[in-house]
């Protein structure tokens, strides 16, 4: 009896194993098969009923998708590196010394992490405005320093945190500046947090929708490819092909940084509240 | 969890640059410890202030004025006190439509999230190596989809004309025309939170495993020779061992689904064209760059400034708890 149980517990679980799969990749497939049909907009097949590569090209030649790449990549690398210095520093701070005001940083920090976007939009569009920066990437790379920065510091102090302060006293012993002790010791111990941080540093410039269309308006050729997808769609009818392909191209890099940093990530996110 | 942080009671400002060093030159070492913490701050704690902590400010003193295109190319103030919160809250819109929308929408798609990314944890810690790598890197991918490029695909997948959605209805006979599902207020926000769970899920699937598989086996062994149930377990046992966790995860869903913007103004009519549809975000952003009433347009962000402070402050005070004990 308790055999067929337990037959019927692993069926029970199998279907719903698959119920899950389909509804989480259904989504991404349904993408990556739009893009990669020539039919796609014309009849819905579960498999691409004429596959094609040319909603790829369209889009990377005619469609300017191109251009649109390089801005975000350019916008994305300037945050993760501006960020990740800023964040570094800051984070040592707070996870090596104990000062006057620490704590009050320290819930700053996460406090503006809550600060909606849409109560920053308006006072910081008036800001780059009067700074003359609309319509340009660098404007956009200042914003998102501003909001990759805090969740860089709250992540990376507690990577700071877990290096032994034995391995820094030792340095001191032998005779070692801090100066010395943060490059050769700390550095390379807090590398794989900062690798995280940056990642997800450049995901937020990537992805980042509400800054972009604000900032850039109608500046098309700065645009950042999260506003430049919406240049396929049309008045009447929408390129649904050529959307789904500049979509894959848009997350295609996202998911692979994803799943490299997936346990960190999720780590940073609830430290303190997981008991390891 | 790797990254968990291990208070450094032992770290003091003091204690690692003076170990080990001659008494010489003490007080001038002394003051350059004391003084590099600061330093360190510094750059950080410029750019917080100048771009995320004066535009706070700054978005509140606009919300006391008629702030619009004259007052941004002149940059002279028009004070006119809190009319615009007295407009913002005798509007009827704000109590039929906005208050709704922004509110019942966070309420329900925190409880699905909750309650569907704990199932899927449940589910996963049940499942053996191989099946756990295959869900988990699924779901990653869900969780991967950038807010923009998923709401796309669920607006094409819904499309009225060739979505699949009303395709596959109308072959299956259940649809006899294609509708439009994205004019109606109640089937606009079901995709919406069939988005925002789809892409929130994963977060607490991964967090809740994470605390699951920290369960003592024993205990839940223990349990079972007393004769409890699987349901029993789950909630006697299981549920208040991982209360912080399920604390954090309720906290930080429910300020993801306050503010969300692109899922909403990306879709059919999300962009302020479809009244009924409004949400304090939204409704914020159109007042300001599509009315030029920038100064109506902030008091709407103060407002949802407040409530999410508020959840902030409850969620402040669950980490300090916990890192404390």
């Amino acid at each position: 009896m308790s055999a067929r149980r337990s037959t019927a517990r692993q069926v029970a679980k199998g279907v719903l194993v698959a119920l899950l799969l389909v509804f989480t990749l259904f989504p991404v497939y349904w993408m990556l098969n739009s893009s990669l049909d020539a039919q796609a907009g014309h009849t819905s097949s579960f498999w691409p009923a004429e596959p094609t590569l040319e909603h790829y090209t369209f889009v990377l030649t005619e469609g300017g998708f191109g251009g649109f790449l390089r801005n975000s990549l350019v916008v994305a690398l300037a945050t993760v590196l501006v960020s990740a210095v800023l964040a570094l520093l800051a984070s040592v701070a707070v996870a090596r010394f104990r000062f006057r005001l620490r704590t009050q940083i320290l819930m700053l920090v996460l406090i503006v992490q809550m600060v909606p976007l849409e109560a920053l939009v308006i006072p910081l569009f008036v800001q780059v405005r009067d700074l003359q920066l609309l319509g340009t990437l660098l404007g956009l790379v200042v914003v998102y320093v501003a909001l990759a920065l805090p969740f860089g510091i709250w992540m990376l102090r507690g990577f700071v945190a877990a290096v032994p302060v034995e391995l820094e006293e030792a340095a001191y012993l032998d005779g070692a500046t801090w100066g010395r002790m943060f490059r050769s010791v700390l550095l390379p111990l807090v590398a794989p947090g900062l690798v995280a941080t940056s990642i997800f540093s450049f995901i937020t410039a990537w992805n980042e929708f509400i800054f972009a269309m604000t900032m850039l308006g109608g500046a098309t050729e700065s645009y950042t490819v999260a506003i430049g997808l919406r240049s396929f769609f049309g008045v009447h009818s929408n390129d649904w092909g050529a959307i789904m392909a500049a979509s894959t191209i848009i997350t295609v890099p996202v998911m692979i940084f994803f799943i490299l940093v997936q346990r960190r990530l999720a780590a940073g996110l609830t430290s303190g509240a997981v008991k390891a | 969890m790797t990254a968990q942080a291990p208070p450094t009671p032992r770290s003091s400002g003091q204690a690692p640059a003076g170990a080990g060093r001659a008494a010489a030159g003490w007080s001038s070492r002394t003051r350059a410890a004391v003084a590099r913490p600061w330093l360190l701050l510094a750059p950080a704690l410029l750019v917080l202030a100048v771009l995320l902590l004066w535009p706070l400010v700054r978005v509140f003193l606009f919300s006391l004025q008629d702030y619009g295109l004259r007052e941004i190319t002149t940059g002279e103030p028009n004070w006119i006190g809190l009319r615009n919160y007295g407009e913002i809250l005798t509007a009827p819109e704000l109590w039929t439509v906005v208050l709704p929308n922004t509110v019942g929408f966070a309420v329900l798609s925190v409880a699905g999230t909750v309650a569907f990314g704990t199932a899927v944890a449940v589910l996963l810690a049940s499942l053996g190596p191989f099946w756990r790598t295959v869900t988990s890197s699924a779901i990653m991918a869900a969780w991967a989809m950038p807010a923009v490029t998923g709401t796309y695909v669920w607006v094409w997948i819904f499309d009225a004309d060739r979505g699949v959605f009303n395709d596959t209805l109308m072959n299956l006979g259940l649809l006899d025309d294609p509708t439009n599902w994205f004019t109606n207020r109640w089937t606009f926000y079901a995709i919406v939170l069939l988005n925002v769970i789809h892409h929130g899920f994963p977060f607490v699937a991964v967090t809740v495993l994470a605390g699951l598989l920290g369960v003592p086996k024993e205990m839940l062994e223990a349990a079972e020779m007393d004769g409890a149930g699987a349901f029993r377990r789950f909630f006697s046992i299981v549920v208040p061992q991982l209360r912080q966790v399920f604390a954090v995860v309720i906290i930080l869903s429910t300020i993801w689904d306050f503010k969300v913007f692109a899922q909403v103004y990306l879709m059919p009519g999300g962009a302020g064209s479809n009244r009924s549809v409004l949400n304090l975000g939204v409704w914020s952003y159109v007042e300001s760059f599509g009315q030029n009433r920038y100064g109506f347009g902030s008091a709407i962000a103060v407002l949802l400034t407040l409530l999410l402070l508020v959840i902030t402050a409850v969620y402040v005070r669950t980490v300090l708890a916990e890192e404390e004990r």
